[in-house]
């Protein structure tokens, strides 16, 4: 680690960490975050996104991410080794350098081409998916960089994502596919290799989601799960369960009666949000046993890449841990 | 009358669409309560609803059906009334399949055969396609004044949108006509393409695979007519004067940047845009007079306040910068705000929603 900020010891326990959240959660604001925290501890960070994307490229400052590699931040970090590369990974791009590597020569990468992934894939379940994984895999095997963040599709479409590999082990018998489905089971096993952090907001339907999604990732396909990420928590304001006449009178202000209403129904929107906010967490606390980290809120509806060291910020911190999970 | 109160009146067909976590479902929901409250007879389809939501409709995961259910109570309305159905694409095929294959073991070779169930199951964009055949059964009934579709998130919108068109493009290609020319096994695909993508197949997924994508596009042929003439009137449809897409977003940028991207879509492929919603906006706080504000607070619970006050003002300014990006770009198509309310999981929060779309 670099003399930048110190990186929670949970980040650095593998080197492919797969993003997933349902839709709007925020899962590319928190695959940014985690890959400044990182970058800015002295790792070398590789964004990877799977979903076409482009997004993450001008969220850190740089261009929008294509199939090529491009350095998005480096001089940013006091360590100087740090930095963060980003690009795509879509099915027909893996499916290209897939044929390459293994040396399909001339007649068969015409043929597969010719013939088009859809149908290929059509054929074959879970083909596409497989193909990323198995692109991201390679990435993973030739050492690419010293963390790999993917930020992946949107849960609903993660579970397939990352399942594909079993069903296709299932499917396939033998043969270069069976060998990649293989391959990247493995990796997806393998606790010291690759980790799935989950996303979700403190709110009623995604806590409902994410308490499938790990049920799926950890029962149904033995991944390991790092801490949860609670994205968008409004911070506690405890002056917020008070009238703004209470308020003033305990720090001695005095306000006109309309800066009181105004106060007033600010208050109350407020904490009727932590109110929801806190019922969130509690159920959290009491269905799923894995420690998790709460991001802020911010007061912006576009996030800057000056946001994202906030976030990073937040994310360094030590994971709380529910009593469900100290059992 | 604002327009949406207009569209919930006169069309035929509304299509909801937009980025996801924007509360897409429970507009769509809103929009359909709304309607059978005004005295018509309409049907809510979602793809995915969230499970209070879903019961509160009456249609959870266990209910799933082919057929529509009545929301009991949900209007009293003499003439209006509420239904619900939640898309299942794969027994959607499944049975589009029975229903075409002619006799029953030709069906069962279909249902059965590994290709058909990968299609049928999530990828291919059957999903998409089996979400506008069911619009179209329904439409076809002549059952409902009404019909509120949800689409998945935006990506995937545009491919449902798209989906009869591909279908369309599926059955020329020529590798699936070779394929799926009568009289032929596979020693004797003879044409140099769809022998050499059939080898390429063999030697990257087996020769079993092979075998199923001969057989399934074989069975299909004798449907592709029928598929093909269901297409293109899908498309008709979704294109039609009494058909109303309604965009929803929230004022968040990324979501902003998605609505902005699928106005651009929806144009482009000459579908309707009637209104855009724009959901979970979070309220603007009355300006307090800079003079009215206490300086140098020191921590305690009104400088909690007040902190919070601002950030509430900060929020509020960029949200509607966003939104008037959004506003630009939709032209002369109407917009309405929606502030933030709670998770909406009952006839109550619907009908709250409704208030707020109708103005």
């Amino acid at each position: 680690m670099g003399p930048g900020r110190t990186t929670p010891e949970w980040l650095g326990r593998t080197r492919v960490l797969v993003v997933v959240g349902k839709g709007g959660v925020g899962t590319s604001t928190v695959a940014a975050s985690m890959a400044v925290l990182a970058a800015s501890g002295g790792a070398d960070v590789l964004l990877v996104s799977v979903d076409g994307k482009a997004g993450l490229g001008p969220l850190l400052g740089g261009a929008p991410l294509g199939p090529s590699e491009q350095l998005l931040r480096a001089d940013a970090f006091a360590a100087g080794e740090g930095r963060i590369r980003g690009r795509t990974i879509t099915p027909k791009q893996a499916f290209g350098d897939y044929l390459e590597l293994k040396g399909f020569g001339g007649i068969l990468r015409r043929a597969a081409s010719a013939a088009s992934l859809d149908l290929i894939a059509g054929a074959t379940p879970g083909m596409e998916h497989l193909l990323v994984l198995g692109k991201i895999k390679e990435l993973d095997r030739l050492q690419s960089a010293d963390l790999i963040i993917v930020d992946a599709p949107p849960a609903g479409h993660a579970t397939p994502f990352l399942r594909s590999a079993s069903a296709l082990q299932t499917a396939v018998a033998s043969g270069p596919v069976r060998d990649q489905a293989d391959e990247v089971a493995a990796l997806l096993a393998d606790h010291a290799r690759c980790q799935c952090v989950m996303v979700t907001l403190p709110e009623e339907t995604p806590v409902n989601e994410v308490i499938e999604l790990a049920y799926d990732l950890d029962h149904e396909l033995s991944l390991a799960l790092a801490p949860l990420v609670v994205n968008g928590c409004w911070p506690q304001r405890a002056g917020l369960s008070m009238t703004a006449a209470a308020a003033a009178r305990k720090q001695k202000v005095t306000l006109s009666v309309e800066t009181r209403r105004v106060l007033d129904d600010v208050a109350r929107f407020g904490q009727s949000r932590l109110d929801l906010q806190a019922e969130q967490f509690a159920r959290l606390d009491d269905r799923l046993p894995l420690s998790r980290v709460h991001l802020p809120r911010l007061p912006v509806a576009r996030l800057l890449p000056d946001h994202l060291d906030v976030l990073a910020e937040a994310l360094a911190v030590t994971p709380t841990i529910p009593a469900s999970a100290a059992k | 009358m604002n327009s949406i109160e207009t569209v919930l009146h006169e069309a035929g067909l509304v299509v909801t669409c937009g980025p996801g976590g924007v509360g897409k479902t429970s507009t769509a929901a809103a929009l359909a309560l709304a309607a059978a409250n005004s005295g018509r007879r309409v049907i809510v389809v979602t793809v995915d609803p969230a499970r209070r939501l879903a019961d509160a409709l009456g249609i959870d995961g266990s209910a799933r059906s082919h057929d529509p259910s009545e929301v009991v109570g949900a209007t009293t309305h003499p003439k209006g009334s509420l239904w619900a159905l939640m898309l299942d694409a794969e027994s959607t095929f499944d049975r589009m399949i029975m229903d075409r294959a002619g006799d029953a073991k030709r069906a069962q070779t279909i249902l059965t055969n590994p290709i058909y169930r990968s299609i049928a199951g999530s990828l291919g964009g059957a999903q998409e396609y089996m979400a506008i055949e069911r619009l179209h059964q329904l439409w076809s009934s002549n059952e409902f004044d009404l019909i509120v579709i949800d689409t998945p998130p935006s990506r995937h919108a545009i491919d449902l949108l798209g989906a009869p068109d591909r279908l369309v493009t599926f059955f020329s290609h020529p590798i699936y006509r070779i394929i799926a020319a009568p009289g032929r096994s596979f020693a004797r695909v003879t044409n140099a393409g769809s022998a050499t993508f059939l080898w390429a197949v063999r030697k990257l997924a087996g020769p079993k695979v092979v075998e199923d994508i001969i057989e399934f596009f074989r069975s299909l042929s004798g449907m592709e007519a029928g598929l093909r003439q269901r297409a293109a009137e899908a498309a008709t449809l979704l294109r039609a004067e009494t058909t109303a897409f309604v965009l929803v977003s929230s004022p968040r940028a990324e979501a902003i940047d998605e609505a902005a991207h699928l106005v651009d879509a929806l144009e482009a492929g000459g579908f309707p845009l009637q209104a855009v919603v724009i959901n979970l906006v979070h309220p603007t706080p009355t300006p307090i007079a800079a003079k009215q504000l206490p300086k140098d607070l020191p921590p305690g619970p009104l400088a909690d306040q007040l902190e919070f006050y601002r950030d509430l003002a900060a929020l509020a300014t960029d949200e509607a910068r966003e939104m008037d990006r959004l506003r630009t770009l939709a032209g002369d198509v109407a917009l309405v705000e929606v502030p933030l309310i709670d998770d909406i999981h009952d006839l109550d929060g619907l009908t709250e929603l409704g208030t707020h779309l109708l103005g």
